[in-house]
């Protein structure tokens, strides 16, 4: 294993100051989407929108992934992660079907490479690979195994094994969601148990807090994670008939017990991700075909009521899941929402709303061109955006 | 030498073992392990066996057994032993007033691999203390090889013994275990069915197979068009590839288990006299399938006339081109033999699930073929000594009756992906939803002499089904919307939510006046695998 502390220092460096240097890069921004397609179907690829100034997608460009998705899976897993490099970035996404990770240098819409375990194991991971990332690995939760692999990031969009480490909830779940915040991994096992995993050396390693989350006993079983910029909470949305999220403190470096927010009655709230600012929560309502904003407190980690979209258009007509939520910019609330939705026939689509904040609340609104069709799957679950928001 | 004759005798050991497994047809022994040969797929369609009350009794001892071979569909098997060898899910007929008396020995072995995630464990009450027998009325741990049977229809007592499915677990090293029973006097004629009802693990022992008919005589007393017409019995089946059966997948349906046409394989042949008249008891035993059926001459959809529906006779016979069947749906008719010569099949033309439920697509069941020397199943009629039933009329029907309670529940689930695993809810509105569990409390108390109106909604993107213990209720509207004729049902399907507009929603009105159903049951959605995943809930019936 090679290992660089110069390399690292820099990598570190562009990590942390990655939204100051997308601003001053020349690298356009742009939309990335998982398509996970799954065999038979044609090879799975990576479809590049670039971001236009008022937000619009244009450009699509595909670049094959050299491997195969799964064509579905958990909500609550990214599939896709785009991670700052100098002036330019590294797209990492998970090939299911194929167990490994391929790199696209994003300026280039290049491929790198594929990336696999060292062990490869022989379970498909048929609810997809999830992946999350710091400044110096990147962590893949294989759904099929139970493994989570850990790759150190080396330059030039390359990727080097290191370990698997078994996951396991306390009612027998495997890893559905998954954040990671500087030394600091926070799990959700979709059985409705959560653990954090000190991962300071690379490899995980449990805090000894795996706990039933506090909605469990109210049948909301945690699934995405999100965690706040200074560490401090950990934020999951729920497998739920509702919307409900859970906040847990972690700023001693372990989990507590969450705290359950009930944020009306749009269908599951599988998905969650903080505005670039961390005032507000956007929450995709997977089953139910909306998106939620709520109102969070990022010194109290409270969460209010905010405002739910209506059903985002084509929802099982044309789309039948919506995935997690990426913002447009890396400030403030992230201008435009994309929304990357699961098609019912050949293909998918992202839809694109607008948040406003109203004196009394706010407002999601889709957006008269949404949604944008173009991608080449069926079963789009997972975008990322660059520029990346801060954290 | 000697490593030749041991593998000599490990072959013939092999091969002797392989026989009693497959129950070879020839041999007709009674297998100790495994389930019998079943039918082929492009074989003559044949009633099961009919086991048929006497002197107001019948008697029947059941073994339940299991095998998995090797990529091949996993068997649960219900066999009765005759003369001839073991035979598979006998049609049992009794009469009103009949007594039922039946034994059985449960020997299941085969356990799947591990459940999905989010898949909970499931007790009984109580289990017992070490050393002590085990007391199959005082339940024990709900596992892959423990069961009971539900007699699906019938208006008997919720209690151990007769149908319960809340206490009463049969272990595999169990002895026999005795069911007895008197089918009521009043009891509507028609076609009920038994299955295993253990909490988590029907839809595995379903799928493998264990199921059979349950018909209570004396139809042609209140439909006369049916007497002396050949009577046909064919229960729908659902074999899924996933050896373990946890989990939704390819699957195929079969017709009184002989592979509907599949891939390459040929349909099973039903033979028919031309233009004689038949009546076909179908039952629809399938874990998720969604049945339209469907006699095509040709291209042409056929007259069916329907007498009844989930057991009960309808009102007025009518006729109709397409039945839609839930799971666990009955339907009874008369099909009328295509002319010689013509290209005829029996089908399931196909049923959406809603815009996240599984395909279910159009399936031939069989090759109708019209022949002079067709050979015919039993003139229908012949045999019971029938009593005359009192069959639920118009008069019967609450449809005037004063409604004490009305009550609104729904349908939901909860997905952590595309692929789940879901939590499944049947939720009364007020309440909490809660995947059911054995220990979770009534979450309907009320009482014998009730008549209750109850409007069930459907939250999801999928058609689930309702389904409950004990009694029938009338099928009063959909989505608002007033059937013109509204019929007895114990099984309904529950549209899917189109995403934009309101629920659907479906009205029933549930008789518990009958004072024999006192006492706790349940209802559920009938697509097996929700149900096992939590969507069911208890109801409390005090006596009077």
């Amino acid at each position: 294993m090679k290992r660089s502390t110069v390399l690292r220092t820099a990598l570190l460096a562009a990590f942390l100051g990655s939204a100051a240097l997308a601003a001053n890069s020349a690298l356009e921004p742009f939309l990335v989407a998982n398509d996970d397609l799954a065999s038979p179907s044609p090879a799975n690829s990576l479809t590049f929108y670039t971001i236009a100034a008022d937000g619009r997608l244009t450009r699509p460009v595909s670049v094959p992934s050299g491997g195969y998705g799964i064509a579905g899976g958990y909500f609550g897993f990214a599939r896709v992660l785009v991670v700052p490099e100098g002036a330019d970035a590294c797209v990492y996404a998970s090939n299911s079907q194929s167990k490994n990770i391929v790199s696209i240098q994003a300026g280039a819409r290049k491929r790198v490479g594929a990336f696999r375990e060292s062990h490869p194991n022989r379970t498909m991971a048929t609810n997809g690979v999830g992946l999350a990332a710091n400044a110096r690995y990147l962590y893949a939760a294989f759904s099929g195994s139970g493994n989570t692999g850990t790759f150190e990031i080396e330059g030039g969009c390359t990727l080097e094994f290191v370990g698997n480490v078994h996951m396991q909830g306390r009612n027998g779940g495997s890893v559905v969601g998954m954040a990671v915040h500087k030394g600091l991994m926070v799990v959700a096992y979709g059985d409705g148990s959560i653990e954090s995993f000190n991962i300071s050396g690379g490899l995980p390693v449990s805090n000894g807090d795996a706990q039933n989350a506090t909605g469990y006993q109210d049948e909301h079983l945690p699934d995405a994670v999100d965690i706040t910029q200074d560490g401090h909470y950990a934020i999951f949305g729920d497998a739920s008939e509702a919307t409900t999220v859970q906040v847990s403190d972690i700023s001693s470096g372990k989990l507590t017990p969450t705290v359950v927010y009930s944020l009306g009655a749009a269908w599951n709230s599988s998905s969650v991700r903080l505005s670039p600012d961390e005032s507000v929560l956007y929450i995709s309502n997977s089953s139910g075909g909306r998106v939620t904003a709520a109102f969070f407190d990022k010194s109290t980690g409270k969460v209010r009521k905010g405002c739910t979209s209506s059903p985002l258009k084509g929802f099982y007509t044309k789309f039948a899941y919506a995935g997690a939520v990426a913002t447009q910019l890396a400030t403030g609330t992230g201008g435009l929402l994309y929304v990357p939705e699961f098609g019912t026939g050949s293909q998918s689509f992202i839809g694109v709303l607008r948040f406003a904040a109203t004196p009394t609340g706010c407002t999601l609104t889709e957006t008269e061109d949404s949604p944008v069709a173009g991608t080449r799957s069926s079963a789009l679950l997972s975008i990322g955006v660059y520029p990346p928001r801060p954290f | 030498m000697r490593i030749a004759r041991h593998t000599i005798e490990r072959c013939l050991l092999t091969a002797c073992l392989c026989a009693m497994l497959h129950g070879g047809a020839a041999a007709q022994t009674t297998p100790t392990t495994g389930c019998p040969q079943r039918p082929l797929s492009n074989a003559v369609v044949k009633n099961p066996l009919d086991l048929t009350s006497t002197n107001g009794a019948l008697k029947v001892d059941f073994t339940l057994r299991s095998l998995k071979l090797p990529e091949q569909f996993l068997k649960e098997c219900y066999l009765y032993e005759t003369s001839s060898g073991p035979v598979e899910a006998p049609t049992l007929r009794l009469n009103p007033g009949d007594q039922l008396e039946l034994t059985l020995t449960n020997r299941l072995t085969f356990v799947p691999p591990a459940p999905p995630v989010g898949f909970l464990a499931h007790d009984m009450a109580a289990m017992p203390a070490p050393g002590t027998p085990h007391d199959p009325c005082l339940g024990g741990a709900m596992v892959a090889t423990s069961t009971n049977i539900h007699f699906h229809g019938l208006g008997i007592p919720p209690k151990c013994h007769q149908d319960d499915v809340l206490i009463t677990g049969i272990e595999n090293t169990d002895p026999p275990f005795s069911y007895s029973f008197q089918i009521p006097p009043d009891h509507p004629p028609g076609m009920y069915w038994y299955h295993p009802h253990v909490h988590g693990f029907t839809t595995l022992q379903v799928n493998g197979g264990a199921a059979g008919v349950l018909i209570v005589g004396g139809m042609e007393t209140v439909k006369p068009e049916v007497a002396g017409l050949p009577e046909r019995v064919l229960v729908v089946r659902q074999e899924f590839e996933n050896p373990d059966s946890w989990l939704a997948g390819p699957n195929r349906l079969t017709l009184n288990f002989q592979p509907a046409r599949y891939r390459h394989r040929l349909p099973p042949i039903l033979q028919m006299k031309p233009g004689v008249k038949e009546f076909w008891r179908v039952a629809n035993a399938a874990s998720q399938a969604f049945l339209s059926l469907q006699v095509l001459f040709g291209t042409t959809p056929q007259n069916l006339t329907l007498v009844a529906l989930d057991g009960v006779p309808v009102r007025k016979s009518v006729e109709v081109q397409s039945i839609e069947l839930p799971p666990a749906g009955r339907a009874e008719f008369i099909v009328t033999g295509p002319p010689s010569g013509q290209a005829a099949r029996l089908q399931t033309a196909g049923f959406d699930t809603g815009p996240i439920g599984p395909p279910n697509p159009t399936k031939e069941l069989a090759e109708i073929v019209a022949t002079a020397n067709a050979q015919e199943p039993p003139a229908f009629g012949g045999g019971n000594t029938i009593r005359k039933p009192r069959a639920p009329t118009s008069a019967d029907m609450p449809l005037k009756a004063r409604v004490t309670a009305r009550r609104a529940m729904y349908f939901a689930e909860a997905a952590a992906g595309t692929n789940g695993p879901t939590e499944f809810f049947l939720t009364l509105e007020g309440q909490k939803p809660k995947m059911f569990t054995m220990s979770s409390p009534p979450a309907v108390v009320t009482k014998v002499g009730a008549v209750e109106d109850w409007t069930i909604a459907n939250h999801a993107g999928e058609v689930h089904t309702f389904h409950i213990h004990q009694i029938h209720f009338l099928f009063l509207e959909v989505n608002g919307k007033k059937l013109t004729n509204p019929e007895w049902r114990d099984t309904v399907i529950v549209p899917a939510w189109d995403g934009v507009g309101p629920y659907p929603t479906v009205k029933l009105r549930m008789d518990f006046r009958d004072p024999r159903i006192a006492g706790t049951f349940v209802f559920h959605c009938h697509i097996l695998d929700h149900e096992d995943g939590g969507m069911m809930a208890k109801i409390q019936v005090n006596p009077k």
